[in-house]
């Protein structure tokens, strides 16, 4: 898993080294003018996630079928490839239902107030060593801040919905995603522990000379370089923190087992149950951006990010990527949905105090690798 | 001043006015929460992305959540409260005092290079070392108050009557 095994990153790398906080070629770089970089970033962004949505809720309905052993869409396009397409023709042409009573200004932001952060969230990635729309220090601490604004759209939604089964969703994803960000971010922390490198790593990064650089395990960028610098992925070392992300993403991302904010056997469709058309697909948008940016996050924590032997840098990311995906997709249609007091006892019962002991753990770990 | 920091900071006012004006206090909440991420976006433009990135990640995600909480959690939430012209106006005074006061703090101070060396010193890295070395004293005195702010929350929530209308999450705790 050395970096000298995919050449092509090497000339790029070789510059990230020269500039220890830094990766030089991100897309300002290529566009001189800021703004426009800026704007064809978000584009690229856009068109990216907009894909990734169409694809996903695909793969949702075939997995979901192969599981069922049942066909999924198999009529429009080749294995039904365009079935969310043309779902997705019917929302835009669909009429905009406001319900009478709703508290017009929440009702309408919160689409947009669920939807926006995800987005900035996925900018801040490295594809690959240099590939991001924009790459700072604090990657992952934005990325989990910003994945966290979402909740404050959720209950915009279902507040302003003037309904009692979304404002009941919207209360219980609230009160979830607050308990599960605890785990979530504790595991990511023991991780951080081992990515930082302040008196610096050696890379053999495929160049004439070895460079060291200080790596900051805060910045995505370097914890992925890390991972290329010891030689193995941190899933070989923190197994338990893999895992216990693993679940807390599923509930942040309000995935089965933990989707009771819409569960809908009780809730009808939870907080977005007045939402229609585009709007509804909005919430339908951010929900598996969202499941996208956990998969990110744990790629590039736990799987080495961009790291892998023969193929360039994007495509193993977007393999494991995808690969974490698929795996969300199936715990989803395998596991029966929580009870909302199990959904808490799991949390703060299991995952938090173990969680801190894994991070403890980690600490001693990080002192004696 | 370029024209990104003049938009923010206009977002910023009128979110803070929100906050202060509307009746329904969950509209204020999220005024409130527009005006500190448009601060946040200030911070990032003016130098220090770690004060911004804080500043979504503790005020926009973490103290307007407990806000929302709050509402949640009371037993009546009221689309009309409205404290008295009088209180309001004492408030208002007492920002300002507190604001005049930072103010003068911070003009009357030195004044900040504009060199890499001074924007250096946001470098995450370094206020790390500052908060768990020189400062862990002062770090760890912070983390009681927070300890004792959430005791003195528990006492106030358990000293009232019994509540007419369960909220979600505390009765889901107080069963056994």
């Amino acid at each position: 898993m050395s970096a000298a095994l995919h050449p092509a990153s090497a000339p790029a790398l070789a510059q990230a080294l020269s500039t220890p906080h830094s990766l030089p070629h991100t897309a300002a770089d290529l566009v001189a003018q800021p703004w426009l970089a800026s704007l064809l970033g978000v584009g690229a962004i856009m068109a990216f996630l907009t894909l990734n949505v169409l694809f996903l809720i695909w793969a949702e309905r075939k997995v979901s079928a192969w599981i069922q052993r049942r066909m999924g869409p198999t009529e429009v396009g080749p294995y039904g490839l365009f079935q969310t397409l043309a779902d997705m023709l019917k929302l835009i042409s669909k009429q905009l239902i406001t319900p009478s009573h709703v508290d017009r200004p929440l009702y309408l932001l919160a689409p947009l107030v669920v939807f926006a952060p995800v987005v900035v969230a996925v900018s801040l990635f490295p594809f690959a060593p240099g590939l991001a729309v924009t790459d700072v220090d604090l990657g992952l601490l934005l990325v989990f801040a910003f994945a966290g604004l979402g909740i404050i759209g959720i209950f915009m939604a279902g507040w302003g919905s003037n309904n009692k089964y979304a404002l009941l969703g919207a209360m219980r994803s609230v009160a979830q995603n607050v308990s599960y960000e605890i785990p979530l971010i504790l595991s990511a922390l023991a991780v951080v522990l081992l990515a930082s490198h302040p008196e610096g790593v050696t890379l053999e990064a495929g160049t004439p000379s070895a460079h060291t650089v200080p790596l900051l395990g805060t910045s995505l960028a370097h914890i992925t370089l890390a991972q290329e610098a010891q030689g193995y992925w941190f899933v070989l070392v923190q197994p338990v923190a893999f895992v216990i992300y693993f679940v807390a993403a599923l509930a942040e991302t309000n995935r089965a087992p933990f989707d009771i904010p819409e569960a809908e056997s009780e809730l009808v469709a939870g907080f977005h149950t007045e939402y229609s058309g585009m709007r509804f697909a909005m919430f339908f948008f951010a929900e598996y951006t969202n499941m996208l940016v956990v998969s990110m996050v744990a790629t590039v924590l736990f799987l080495g990010g961009w790291d892998g032997p023969l193929l360039p840098g994007p495509v193993w990311f977007f393999l494991k990527t995808y690969t974490l995906l698929f795996g969300m997709i199936w715990v989803r249609w395998t596991w029966p949905r929580l009870r909302f007091d199990q959904l808490m006892r799991l949390c703060w019962g299991l995952l938090v105090p173990v969680a801190i002991l894994n991070l403890l753990g980690a600490a001693v770990l990080a002192e004696v690798l | 001043m370029s024209a990104v920091t003049l938009i923010l900071m206009v977002i910023a006012l009128l979110g803070a006015l929100v906050a202060v004006s509307v009746r329904d206090i969950v509209h204020a909440i999220f005024g409130l929460a527009g005006a500190l991420l448009a601060l946040a976006a200030l911070f990032t433009t003016l130098g220090s992305p770690l004060v911004g990135a804080m500043e979504v990640l503790i005020y926009v995600g973490g103290i307007s959540v407990a806000m929302i909480f709050a509402v949640m959690l009371s037993p009546h939430v009221g689309r009309d409260l409205r404290e008295t012209p009088a209180r309001r106006l004492g408030a208002a005074l007492i920002a300002s005092l507190l604001f005049a006061g930072a103010a003068l703090a911070v003009l009357s101070g030195p004044a900040v290079p504009d060199t890499p060396e001074a924007a250096g010193a946001f470098d995450p890295a370094l206020v790390g070392h500052a908060l768990l070395g020189d400062w862990l004293l002062a770090f760890e005195v912070l983390s009681v108050v927070l300890l004792l702010a959430i005791m003195g929350a528990v006492i106030i929530a358990t000293r009232e009557p019994p509540a007419p209308a369960d909220a979600a999450p505390a009765a889901e705790e107080a069963r056994p």
